[in-house]
């Protein structure tokens, strides 16, 4: 089986904007992979206009703000960097360990990356205008032109969560049956990486040697 | 799976179900999200607790509706009551119209003239939208935009069989693994279903009503038909298509798309056709004086027998929650929508299925179409049943009566008859039954309700009797079974059946696999 390999496109956030664009998509990814019985879970995001689902459980949901947590420090002490969020579904299919070895065989079948560009801004301006003559409100300023960009992101975001649905649409033969499990069916990872990582793109390469011949959508 | 082998016979009897058992899920999908009357009641008559915004995930009731597809949603009535007929018939495209409701107050002495010589004559239509206190017609004018029409539909064909024929083991082995991925595919669907009506601009607009506690300028109805006017070229133009993949069966295939604004701050400021009041029939008393009033879906003609042609279904169905002025809502403009966007491309809607002859009409001016729309309903004394199954051609400027010849059929008044069947168990799996048709205690008491403020449905209900099939589900729906008797699908006696004593907790899923090798829940998810 073939591993079907989706690269989000890439969004620009703020470190206060992380927190719900990662929730935002991560759980959007998972609700379309939580097969089994749920009662799904509609969350408002606070800084965006868009309503995202949840798949209910209260498990998963704690899982992933912890993984999001440990983003948002790393990207605190490493910001303004590009960072890769992989989200990984796979099968196991050696859950047996040998004598010699405790190594579990995944087959990795779906893997998700989310890009984000994690900045910075500064709140003010701290130039001179260069019409002396015009007063121009630096704080005002910023405030506009943050709402202009969250708005973008906004759009973008929105972009983001219809290329999943897009990609979830196409993509079908390859998804394992539906186990006998509530919830999220089948098993997953998240991993990070940042452009600082000597790993960063190495691993989403090894990962597309070690599952085949993967197919790109982009 | 073993339970496979010998019941290849039943393939096509459970692929049915699955079929039928989508076009309800995704009705209630899209209500559920669009309908601003959020039932305080679930399935068996029970009131409880349900937040608009998000639902409780630590409730552990599920219903046996809510296992199919394993998604368990909030208990919309609506959909309930608008999916019988597909229930009896799945070829049958279903379109569903979520429309804006606008009030305007402002006087518009051009269309004041018209509609008060109809005014006069509305009688005890005049409590709906005029106010009759005053003989000069006052400044309130109803108007509707669709904003959105949903459609899902099985386009079926010849049924492959790989392999070359029939009973060979090997396309056995095929057709016995089609349900299974059927099922999971349409799963797959229903999901993203799920999340693309929370991403369109209709759905701010359904929660601005349902939080708003006050009565405003906007209301979201729905209609929910098996045959629609296709929108004019002007009309498409500004709406945005979004096409889910389809999913293929041996059979045909399940089709799922949405036209929508993009942007339903322009269609407020639009101007509308008025609509005409006998479009409302459920109307009672004005919005301001019982602001909390609901209705629910369907309302019935006026003593007309004719809405009945073809057995189809339609039901409108308002609701008094106002929504704010629409605030710039943002197009999601999803990029990657746009390649199944579709602009500025007529669409001739959905033609009935094979074997039905139909006329697409020519394009209309948008106001005629409008209130062609909404004058359906009114009883035309000079309309006569067709038997036919074809419609008759439609011609612009022609009566309304014509229209009513064309659309769909107004919808009757769902007896409080229905009966408990359950579908019979199709070989030993145990696939989560289709809901049984009774009614909650709430609903029986809506039924009444809409029966009393809408006399034409008893007089509905007299010519078209309801009869019952072998599991008791009703099939008055389809009286156009002498007319059109291949869309006459019966399917009692190959349905599922569970026993009365139903047990979720034996419930092990539809389709499920129970490997050994799957991961323990402790090693499933490695973060």
């Amino acid at each position: 089986m073939n591993c079907e390999v989706c690269q989000l496109k890439e969004l620009e956030v703020e470190h206060i904007e992380v927190r719900e664009v990662l929730r935002c998509i991560l759980h959007t990814i998972l609700f379309h992979r939580a097969l089994g019985l749920v009662r799904p879970k509609d969350v408002d995001l606070e800084l965006f206009d868009i309503t995202y689902v949840q798949c209910g459980d209260v498990e998963h949901e704690k899982k992933i703000n912890e993984k999001i947590d440990h983003f948002i420090d790393r990207v605190e002490k490493h910001p303004n960097k590009k960072n890769q969020i992989c989200l990984s579904f796979y099968e196991v299919k050696n859950k047996q360990a040998t004598w010699f070895t405790n190594k579990v065989e995944r087959h990795y079948w779906e893997q998700w990356y989310i890009n984000l560009n994690t900045v910075q801004h500064p709140k003010t301006h701290s130039g001179k205008s260069h019409h002396p003559k015009v007063v121009v409100d630096p704080g005002e300023t910023a405030s506009e032109e943050r709402n202009a960009r969250r708005t973008a992101l906004e759009s973008s975001l929105r972009e983001v969560l219809f290329q999943i649905i897009k990609f979830v649409n196409e993509k079908k033969d390859h998804v394992p049956p539906i186990p006998n499990l509530d919830g999220v069916s089948f098993p997953y990872e998240i991993t990070i990486s940042s452009s600082s990582d000597s790993a960063f793109g190495m691993d989403m390469l090894k990962r597309m040697l070690q599952t085949g011949h993967p197919t790109m959508l982009s | 799976m073993a339970s496979n082998h010998g019941n290849t016979n039943s393939e096509p009897a459970t692929n049915e179900q699955i079929i039928t058992e989508f076009f309800a899920k995704s009705l209630h999908i899209i209500l559920e999200s669009r309908c601003p009357y959020v039932s305080s009641r679930n399935y068996s008559g029970e009131q409880v607790l349900s937040s608009p915004s998000s639902s409780s995930s630590s409730s552990s009731i599920f219903w046996p509706r809510d296992k199919w597809f394993n998604l368990a949603l909030k208990d919309c009535s609506a959909a309930l009551e608008n999916i019988d007929f597909w229930r009896q018939s799945y070829l049958e495209p279903m379109v569903v119209d979520v429309v804006l409701v606008q009030r305007s107050s402002n006087w518009d002495p051009l269309n004041c003239s018209p509609k008060k010589a109809l005014v006069r004559n509305l009688s005890s239509k005049e409590r709906y939208y005029w106010n009759s206190e005053n003989d000069e017609y006052r400044n309130e004018v109803m108007s509707e935009k669709i904003i959105e029409r949903w459609v899902v539909e099985y386009e079926s064909k010849k049924c492959s069989n790989i392999g070359g024929g029939g009973g060979g083991s090997g396309s056995k082995r095929w057709s016995s693994t089609s349900s299974h991925t059927l099922y999971k595919k349409s799963t797959l669907l229903l999901r993203s279903l799920y999340v693309t009506v929370r991403l369109l601009p209709a759905y701010k607009l359904f929660r601005d009503l349902i939080s708003s506690a006050q009565i405003g300028m906007y209301n979201l109805g729905h209609r929910v038909s098996s045959f629609v006017e296709p929108f004019t070229h002007t009309e498409e133009a500004e709406m945005q298509r979004f096409v889910f993949t389809p999913v293929d069966t041996a059979c045909g295939r399940l089709c799922l798309s949405v036209l929508y604004r993009s942007s339903i701050s322009d269609v407020s400021s639009e101007p509308s056709t008025p609509m005409s009041p006998q479009f409302i029939p459920d109307y009672v008393g004005s919005p301001m004086a019982d602001p909390l009033k609901t209705f629910p879906s369907g309302p019935l003609p006026q003593g007309s027998p004719s809405f009945s042609h073809l057995g189809r279904r339609h039901s409108w169905s308002y609701d008094l929650y106002k929504a704010s002025p629409p605030s710039g809502i943002p197009s999601p403009s999803p990029s990657y929508s746009e390649s199944h966007a579709t602009f500025a491309k007529p669409h001739s809607y959905r033609l009935p299925p094979t074997g039905v002859t139909c006329h697409l009409p020519d394009e209309t001016p948008q106001e005629h179409v409008k209130n062609t729309n909404y004058d359906e309903y009114s009883p035309s004394p000079n309309f006569s049943m067709s038997p036919s199954p074809s419609p008759p051609t439609y011609t612009p400027g022609i009566h309304i009566s014509n229209a009513l010849k064309r659309s769909e059929s107004a919808p009757v008044s769902i007896p409080a008859i229905r009966a408990s069947g359950i579908p019979p168990l199709f070989y030993n799996q145990m696939l989560p039954p289709s809901p049984p048709l009774r009614p909650s205690k709430s609903s029986l008491a809506k039924m009444d309700c809409r029966s009393t403020l809408l006399q034409a449905g008893s007089t509905v209900d007299k010519i078209f009797p309801f009869g019952k099939d072998e599991a008791g589900r009703l099939t008055g729906v389809k009286i156009s079974s002498n007319s059109s008797p291949q869309k006459s699908i019966s399917r009692s006696s190959s349905r599922l059946s569970f026993p009365d004593d139903y047990d979720e907790s034996e419930f092990s899923g539809p389709f499920v696999v129970d490997e050994d090798d799957m991961t323990d829940p402790g090693s499933r998810m490695t973060i």
